[in-house]
């Protein structure tokens, strides 16, 4: 078994194979865990909404052992992640970290917001650290504005214009 | 086979455990062999016993496995296996009765990769290679198994 706790390592030699096999393989990863995120994701979110996603994200807070703030406001949500244990077990790791370890997030969350009309921005802000900016709209011009304040803004498969 | 020591497991983690890793596990490993093939999952196994756990390889390299009994009590206690562990002069026995990854895939998704347990089999054997033990997974059961750290017949 490999634990829980290591399945970060795990997918970061994952990444790093499917990198070398270019940039469809990759995407076409993201999309097969996303949909591997919808039993856990897609009845909540279209239920409860942007409150669903706040309940998840609480949930994730708790069991990841993350340092993240939330904050629900009316027309989003907010993800300040402050300490993030998946790319820091990365980074802490014998094996070497794929570079865009972090493009994963975006990768599985961007597909899941496109299916149920809601407007993902995901700004990384810089790579190396593992901190990041997540912001989900139901309003997709207040979604361009926050795009435009983002620091290295991550894209997804399929992704549709905000 | 052992020498103990105090120092804490390289990768030590404490606090609250995400089981649901073990469902993106089991999407992996079925993605990887529909697309690639087993022969590409096998290494990328190879290369997480050989790289991500250099620490434990290290150490059994060097004759020690009780970097590994001390890898295996602290994961799979926190993970709530069922297991128990043989110590003797020539081999350790690992004994999982109910392993935690398994059980938790089959009871979120219904159907657990035929390939899910090669994660364990082939990191072992890739922990193993080419130092004075081996490590043998025996599949016993759904989400049950057997691993055994032998020490290698010497060469004559």
């Amino acid at each position: 078994m490999i634990p829980s706790d290591h399945f970060t390592r795990f997918y970061n030699e994952v990444f790093k194979f499917l990198e070398s096999q270019g940039e469809a393989a990759l995407q076409a990863y993201w999309l097969a865990i996303s949909e591997n995120q919808d039993r856990h994701t897609l009845d909540l979110f279209r239920e409860k909404g942007l409150a669903g996603m706040r309940d998840y994200w609480e949930h994730i807070r708790i069991e990841e052992n993350c340092d993240l703030d939330l904050e629900l406001f009316e027309d989003r949500l907010e993800l300040r992640m402050n300490a993030c244990p998946s790319l820091g077990k990365v980074m802490d790791n014998d094996a070497t970290a794929m570079d865009r370890y972090c493009d994963h997030c975006a990768g599985w969350i961007g597909p899941i917001m496109d299916k149920l009309g809601y407007h993902l921005v995901y700004d990384v802000i810089d790579r190396k650290k593992p901190q990041c900016f997540m912001q989900i709209f139901k309003d997709p011009e207040q979604a361009l504005a926050a795009e435009k304040k983002a620091k290295l803004l991550m894209g997804w498969p399929g992704r549709a214009k905000n | 086979m052992i020498t103990a020591d105090d120092k804490p497991l390289r990768y030590n983690e404490g606090g609250n455990v995400h089981m649901d890793f073990h469902g993106a596990t089991d999407t992996t490993i079925e993605f990887i062999i529909k697309h690639y093939g087993i022969g590409v999952m096998d290494k990328i196994f190879a290369r997480v016993g050989k790289e991500v756990y250099a620490d434990i390889r290290r150490h059994l390299m060097a004759g020690n496995a009780g970097e590994l009994v001390k890898h295996w009590r602290h994961f799979f206690d926190r993970e709530g296996a069922d297991y128990d562990i043989e110590i003797d002069d020539d081999r350790i026995v690992l004994t999982v009765r109910h392993c935690p990854a398994y059980h938790h895939v089959q009871k979120i998704t219904g159907q657990v990769s035929d390939h899910f347990c090669d994660q364990t089999i082939k990191t072992n054997q890739a922990l193993a290679e080419g130092g004075p033990f081996s490590i043998e997974t025996e599949i016993t059961g759904p989400g049950a198994c057997r691993q055994i750290i032998a020490k290698r017949p010497a060469r004559s």
